[in-house]
């Protein structure tokens, strides 16, 4: 591995012990430095050999990235390459150690995690029927201009989704706290006023955890609550836990959460090894969660030692002078008094001379503000012309479009697709191969339950094809092959033939297009050996099916698992046919995909590989990632408030009175039920207010990690929204004012 | 191994056949680690008692497992060995059965059943299971249990198992709930599932006692408390049986050993086996502790020590390994003893050649290491014309998913396999499936209505030459669920392009089917061993159905034939409530998986050369050497954990635990690795030439590990001359 160390990382990879704060600025080779580090531990032999190094990190996909950095690090070690580490997200740590004892948190070994999407649907089961029992609950919250068909449709249209999502912030947050459902219920009637939105919550969590235990499942707060019951309630298995990872490595310590930290402080132990990397200016996953950057600022003050990685030599000198403007307008300038600790020192240093790690070289007309009013679509249309003229002369650069959220960047892929620029939006999607492995499986079964579909069996065709659609020639055979198999209206004629009735005969191509027909029979006896498998229980279904469909050892790997976790689900759900187990197949795909090692994205994402496509990209995602060319898009003031009077709230609803934002007003309630200070009771609308501040100032963070990514050029643009009426972002005016004039006093840089 | 025949008796090594020529009453404690020649021992000894003179049948076999005894009955079937009577060779619950049996009268009334004037009814694992279920299923309904994430059949088999382990460890079955609870350090709330599980236990005790149902805990119980302390009974025993010969000792409970303990004296001769390091039941409640504390009792106490069985680099290796295994080093197996001696593990050519007998491999997915070691296999085989029963592949647990995999590509190279393993359930078969369908529409008014897909797939099963789609069409048209009643309709009724569609040869079929169906209706319903017999018979095994030319089919149907009637003896229907029949709830206890579940006979003809798949455990308990082992998957941490059972706990409710100490994460690790050690010890002391590691990062689930036995094996990788250490 090639990678020299700077001073500074130097100082932290002095690391000798005890516990160590790191606050790192973007781009300054973190995770390099602690990956090198946990090398140095390993390589110094302070582990016995049933010892590991744990790495804690925020994403997944961060945990293949360190793990490949710390294993190209040591040297090969005979027997096994990866010994002596383990990289886990807080959830694979939560779910190492749950795994391990089960019984402690009252599961089988045999529990099933159900991931955000299949809880997002009990969730939403369960709220609609709290609502379908109490249809005027909220109507006390609800604009008192509502009247009539309007309220109805409110209450019908509107209300579901706001109740769901205030049960997911309400739930996750009770669970932070170690809340359970019938302790807060147990508090709420002792209370002397109501909390009704509260209530609903407490109501709701408690379906919620029904649905679960009835699918012998948690969801993911649950695991790491329940791992932090788990090592609070067996103090044997804690030691022997500490002794297992007698040094702890956490990076993106901002983004820790009260459980997390507590995790973390328990393993540690007391006099135990703890290294804390993080920018608090980079916390930008906090809104409704415990989750706090002041975790990360008290640990500076009690760790025994302090280091800073201050340089970055990712972006060029401009870059980085634009995300230092904005701490400083940010300290000294916000027009919320009350946002400008969002942000705060130190700056981004750069590069001191003849570091290994050097910035690049600066060209200021590289930045760019696109400050002129853009419709979305003229947003979309311009960020496309101009990618268009740039790829053609920079097929060996990479380039990212960084977008507010999914949405707008599914409007760029299309537009991308439509002028036929090579995109990348796999970190738009959830999962990669586990998807088109799981999902290829279920095309199979979803014809095998209806095997006289010939849609489905064209379907199935596409399917066990996938591999090889490269060759024009070939793929204008397989086109063919597939509108022939959808106009085959008699499958059995097809794929068992009577003697006087066989299809593939009639189409009388067999001299004619002899390539046609011999695909189609070959695809016919395999579909003959498909429905033979049919009446086979279903691990041996898809282990069969795999076979023909999969080569690649991960999707043969995932076939196994899946095969494993359907039989499971039919086992405990003896009424399920193919119809069931299809569902539940599409589930499980995306369930433990965060575990599991099968999935192409839980390797990382590398923007290097990508050189010559647009990268599409949430601002979200794209923390820890760069790019030589970065696009901003939306930078208005619904994206990014600034809690001015004209600003509108993602979270506040107009049919909700008073500009409520009614998650924010149930948590409150929640910690007003517990709150023993009378002067800390509970108080309708403050919440509200302090979410707009909460959610201003963590807008202001995203906006600096998503200005850090580019190295070498930065374009920044912004549009009027969906009614023409939004703003650009004060930040947005603020650095672009600040650029101008800057570029005015050096006008010999202006090469534009 | 015996390899008695008259021609070529075996070759004792002089202290072996000092032992078997030793004066007839004499009582011997034999001890010494696998593959020394105990049990080649034990069948001498029991060939020169008979061969100086002692009745057959005056001789008692005792063994923890059947199995066990293949030795045994192998050279008992030797011509002319049998001639003074047959010897008695059973397992502690067996004998109790066989008593119980025999003295009914004499305790039922004492032992508390209802009814002493009517014949016990024995139960096995599966019909205990079934009777469980019935009193279990209102209860969790009612809320049982409902704090523990298990599936049905795992919970009724837990509780059942802890009925048994009262009776084996020889506590009061009423303390089950507190005993259990006592150790429990986890959440509070958590802990009422262990009182849930003792009414339960209470429940079916007193369910049983009321029918005279004895399960295995109420046989053991009822012998040791009620028969073998009457003095008729006693008296019986003794004057029967003279001389004894007990093999795996270890193995068997701490109840057998109490028995053993007070019946010892009695006997002219005794033999007591015991194999030191084993163990390997201690999760079904065996003892070695108690097994070990019979040797005061016998005057004769004798140690082999050498291994016929392994080569000493292979037992330098499983000395390595069983040091590498023990954190604090301080190893007292009797492999390590003694030095210096072969495969001690401190010769240095010894540990050199280490190397020859271990073969690995990395992978990172889990079905490259099943493609590795078939191939591995198939090079054994192929090449090195390694006889496939010499090869075993085994692994913690094995799926279904594993076994199949694994299975088919051995099978895909032309290589035999066999499994080890109760075989499947019959719910699992699609031609038990079939028949129980049909079962269902024969008899529409039990309130059983198949699905579509069951229909489609029982036309499927049933007739020759259907195939998915035409039986889809005909089951969409045919079949009808009107006001949830199945039946079948005519296919002269059907539009005739659909009939066409479906084909008049099988339209045919069909309606012959559908008629017999229909006139079966017209009488009274008949047995449902009886109803499927005839349905197979009549129907299915007939020129133009599935069964005809299906043989594996027709086994099937052998098979729920007699599983049914099997349940008919034990299930008599004045039990049934609301006016059920007998056939109804068979064929519902079958669909549920409690009825057949796991615990039917195996009717797959078992070629004996053939690789095993089998779990590490069956495998060792089957006692028997091979040239080559496969560990499965050596990174799991199932090799060094137990299997959790949330209402049940091996350790806990074991002779040895202290009452209201709590059973921590520290005893967990500590079990485990002792259990890690024992068996892996007992793997490399049954294996002659080579063990092959399969390796993947990514287990069969996915998941990373890091388990003991790869963190051990590594450990002793370190110490191998020319590996790299790696620091």
């Amino acid at each position: 591995m090639n990678f020299i160390p700077r001073p500074k990382q130097e100082e932290v990879l002095d690391y000798q012990g005890g516990t160590m704060a790191v606050s790192a600025v973007p781009g300054s080779g973190k995770t390099h430095t602690l990956s090198l580090l946990a090398a140095r531990i390993i390589k110094n032999g302070w582990l016995t050999d049933d010892q590991e190094v744990l790495i804690v990190t925020l994403v997944n996909s961060a945990v293949d990235n360190f793990a490949h950095r710390v294993g190209l690090f040591i040297e090969k070690r005979g027997l096994l390459p990866n010994l002596g580490y383990r990289v886990r997200t807080l959830h694979g740590l939560a779910h190492d150690i749950v795994r391990e004892r089960p019984d402690l948190a009252g599961l089988s070994e045999t529990f099933q995690i159900v991931d955000e999407r299949a809880a997002d649907q009990i969730r939403r089961d369960v709220s609609l029927a709290w609502l379908q029992g109490h249809p005027t609950a909220l109507d006390v919250y609800l604009n008192p201009d509502l009247e009539g068909d309007k309220l109805e449709w409110v209450r019908r249209d509107r209300l579901p989704d706001l109740v769901s999502n205030i049960a997911l912030s309400f739930i996750r947050f009770a669970k932070d706290l170690q809340i359970t459902a019938p302790q807060l219920l147990q508090q709420l009637e002792t209370l002397p006023v109501p909390l009704p939105l509260a209530q609903m919550g407490c109501d709701i969590y408690g379906d919620y955890q029904r649905a679960l235990v009835y699918r012998g499942a948690v969801d993911f707060d649950d695991l790491i609550r329940l791992a932090l019951q788990v090592l609070e309630t067996d103090q044997d298995y804690l030691i022997r836990l500490r002794n297992r990872w007698p040094y702890i490595l956490e990076d993106e310590a901002q983004d820790s959460s009260r459980l997390q930290e507590q995790i973390l402080r328990k393993l540690v132990g007391p006099g135990g090894n703890w290294v804390r990397v993080g920018d608090p200016n980079q916390a930008i996953f906090e809104t409704f969660t415990t989750a706090s950057p002041e975790y990360l600022r008290s640990f500076l003050e009690e760790a025994d030692f302090m280091r800073q990685l201050p340089n970055s030599g990712r972006s060029t000198e401009s870059i980085i002078e634009l995300a230092n403007y904005l701490i400083d307008w940010t300290q000294y300038s916000h027009p919320q008094e009350a946002a400008r600790r969002a942000l705060t020192s130190p700056h981004i240093l750069l590069t001191p001379p003849g570091d290994p790690q050097p910035n690049p070289t600066d060209n200021p007309a590289a930045v760019q503000f696109i400050s002129r009013k853009l419709t979305p679509a003229e947003e979309i249309q311009f960020v496309a012309d101009s990618l268009e003229g740039w790829l053609p002369d920079h097929q060996e650069q990479t380039v990212a479009v960084l977008v507010p959220r999914n949405q707008r960047g599914f409007e760029l892929v299309n537009e991308l697709k439509h002028r036929g620029l090579d995109y990348v939006d796999s970190l738009l999607r959830s999962s990669t191969s586990t998807r088109t492995a799981a999902g290829a499986l279920a095309n199979l079964l979803n014809y095998l339950s209806d095997p006289q579909s010939p849609t489905k069996l064209a379907t199935v065709y596409r399917v066990w094809r996938r591999q090889d659609q490269a060759d024009q020639g070939v793929l204008n055979r397989y086109n063919t092959v597939t509108k022939l198999l959808r106009k085959c209206r008699q499958v059995e004629d097809f794929i068992r033939p009577r003697p006087d009735r066989d299809w593939l005969e009639s189409l009388d191509i067999r001299s004619g297009q002899t390539e046609v027909y011999n695909e189609l029979l070959e695809f016919q006896q395999v579909v003959q050996r498909w429905q033979g498998t049919a009446i086979l229980p279903i691990d041996q279904l898809i282990l069969t099916l795999a076979q023909d469909l999969f080569t690649e050892p991960p999707d043969l790997a995932i076939a196994h698992k899946l095969a494993l976790i359907l039989r499971q689900a039919s086992n405990t759900h003896l009424d399920w046919r193919l119809p069931e187990l299809t569902q539940e197949l599409a589930v499980v795909a995306r369930n433990e995909r965060r575990f599991l090692g099968f999935s192409q994205d839980d390797t990382g994402f590398d923007p290097d590989q990508y050189k010559g496509k647009v990268v599409i990209s949430t601002m979200h995602k794209a923390k820890g990632l760069e790019w030589d060319r970065v696009y901003l898009t939306s930078i208005n003031n619904y994206d990014f408030p600034s809690g001015m009077r004209s600003d509108i709230y993602i979270s506040e609803r107009w049919f909700v009175r008073d500009d409520l934002n009614l998650e924010a007003e149930a948590l409150a309630q929640l910690k007003a039920a517990f709150s023993e200070n009378e002067y800390s009771w509970y108080q309708e609308g403050q919440a509200s207010q302090s979410a707009r501040l909460d959610y201003v100032s963590e807008r202001l963070r995203l906006l600096y990690v998503a200005i850090t990514r580019a190295k070498e050029a930065l374009v920044l643009s912004w549009n009027s929204g969906r009614r023409g009426d939004r703003q650009p972002a004060v930040p947005f005016l603020a650095l672009q004012t600040f650029w101008e004039e800057k570029r005015g006093l050096r006008t010999d840089d202006l090469t534009e | 191994m015996s390899r008695f025949t008259s021609e070529t008796p075996p070759s004792l090594t002089d202290e072996q056949i000092a032992l078997v020529e030793a004066p007839i009453q004499t009582k011997i404690f034999l001890e010494g680690p696998a593959g020394a020649g105990k049990t080649t021992t034990g069948v001498e000894r029991l060939l020169h008692l008979m061969a100086s003179g002692v009745p057959g049948d005056s001789i008692l076999l005792i063994l923890p497992q059947r199995t066990l005894a293949h030795p045994y009955y192998q050279a008992l079937r030797y011509p002319g060995v049998v001639a003074g009577g047959v010897v008695t060779i059973l397992t502690v619950g067996g004998l109790a059965q066989r008593m119980v049996e025999l003295f009914w009268p004499l305790v039922a009334e004492q032992a508390g059943f209802a009814d002493p004037n009517q014949p016990p009814i024995f139960l096995t694992l599966e019909t205990a299971q079934y009777f469980m279920a019935r009193l279990v299923r209102p209860l969790l309904e009612q809320g049982f249990f409902e704090t523990v994430t298990i599936d049905r059949n795992r919970l009724y088999s837990q509780i059942l198992d802890n009925l048994s382990k009262s009776a084996v460890v020889g506590f009061p079955y009423t303390q089950i709930g507190k005993r259990l609870k006592a150790a429990w350090v986890g959440d509070i709330s958590q802990a009422r599932v262990y009182e849930d599980a003792q009414f339960c236990a209470t429940r079916f005790r007193e369910y049983c006692l009321k029918h005279n149902l004895l399960d295995f805990s109420l046989q053991i119980e009822v012998f040791m408390k009620f028969l073998w302390s009457n003095s008729q009974v006693h008296q019986y025993l003794l004057a029967t049986f003279r001389h004894l010969i007990v093999d795996n000792l270890e193995e068997d409970t701490p109840v057998a050993h109490d028995l053993l303990a007070d019946w010892l004296p009695y006997f002219d001769s005794a033999l007591l086996i015991f194999d030191q390091d084993a163990g390997y039941r201690s999760f079904l409640g065996a003892d070695p502790g108690s097994a070990y504390s019979l040797r005061n009792l016998c005057e004769r106490r004798i140690k082999f020590q050498e291994s016929f069985v392994t080569l000493p680099e292979m037992r330098a290796f499983g000395t390595l390994l069983e040091r590498a295994l023990d954190p604090n080093q301080n190893t007292k197996s009797s492999l390590s003893k003694d030095a210096p001696k072969k495969g001690d593990g401190k010769d240095p050519t010894e540990i050199a050649r280490i190397r020859t007998v271990l073969t690995y491999e990395y992978h990172r997915y889990h079905p490259e290491m099943l493609d590795w070691i078939s191939q591995m296999i198939a090079g054994l085989v192929d090449e090195e014309k390694v006889p496939a029963g010499e090869i075993v592949v085994l692994a913690p647990y094995l799926s279904d998913a594993l076994r199949f995999s694994l299975t088919n590509r051995l099978e895909s190279q032309g290589i035999p396999t066999r499994s080890h393993r109760p075989s499947r359930a019959l719910r699992e078969e699609p031609a038990a499936l079939c028949m129980l369908t049909l079962a269902a529409l024969a008899h529409p008014y039990w309130g059983i209505v198949p699905t579509r897909f069951d229909v489609a797939f029982a036309f499927i099963q049933a007739m020759e030459d259907m195939d998915l789609v035409r039986a889809q069409l005909l089951s969409e048209i045919v079949y009808r669920t009107a006001e949830n009643i199945p039946t079948l309709t005519s296919f002269e009724r059907i539009n005739p392009l659909m009939q066409d569609r479906i084909t008049f040869v099988l339209g045919e079929r069909y309606e012959r089917l559908r008629t017999w169906i229909e006139l079966y209706q017209q009488g009274p319903e008949q047995e449902i061993d009886y109803f499927l017999s005839r349905l197979f018979g009549e129907v299915l095994s007939q020129p133009g159905y599935g069964f005809h030319r299906d043989f594996d089919a027709g086994e099937v149907a052998a098979n729920l034939v007699e599983s049914a009637r099997k349940f008919r003896w034990v299930s008599t229907s004045d039990l049934l409530e609301g006016g059920k029949t007998l056939g109804q709830e068979y064929v519902e206890m079958v669909q549920d998986g409690v009825v057949a579940a796991q615990y039917i006979q195996t009717w797959q003809v078992q070629t004996e050369n053939a690789v095993l798949l089998a779990p590490a455990y069956t495998f060792l308990m089957s006692n028997r050497p091979v040239d080559y082992q496969f560990w499965l998957d050596i990174s799991g941490r199932g090799w060094s954990e137990r299997l959790y059972q949330p209402l049940t706990h091996p350790y806990v409710l074991n002779r040895h635990w202290p009452e209201g100490a709590l059973w921590t994460g520290d005893h967990e690790f500590k079990a485990g690795h002792q259990a890690l050690t024992r068996l892996t010890l007992g793997l490399v002391r049954r294996c002659r030439r080579g063990i092959f590691l399969g390796l993947s990062e990514l287990s069969e689930q996915g998941y990373e590990h890091h388990g003991e036995l790869l963190k051990a094996i590594y450990r002793v990788w370190l110490k191998l001359p020319g590996e790299r250490s790696p620091v």
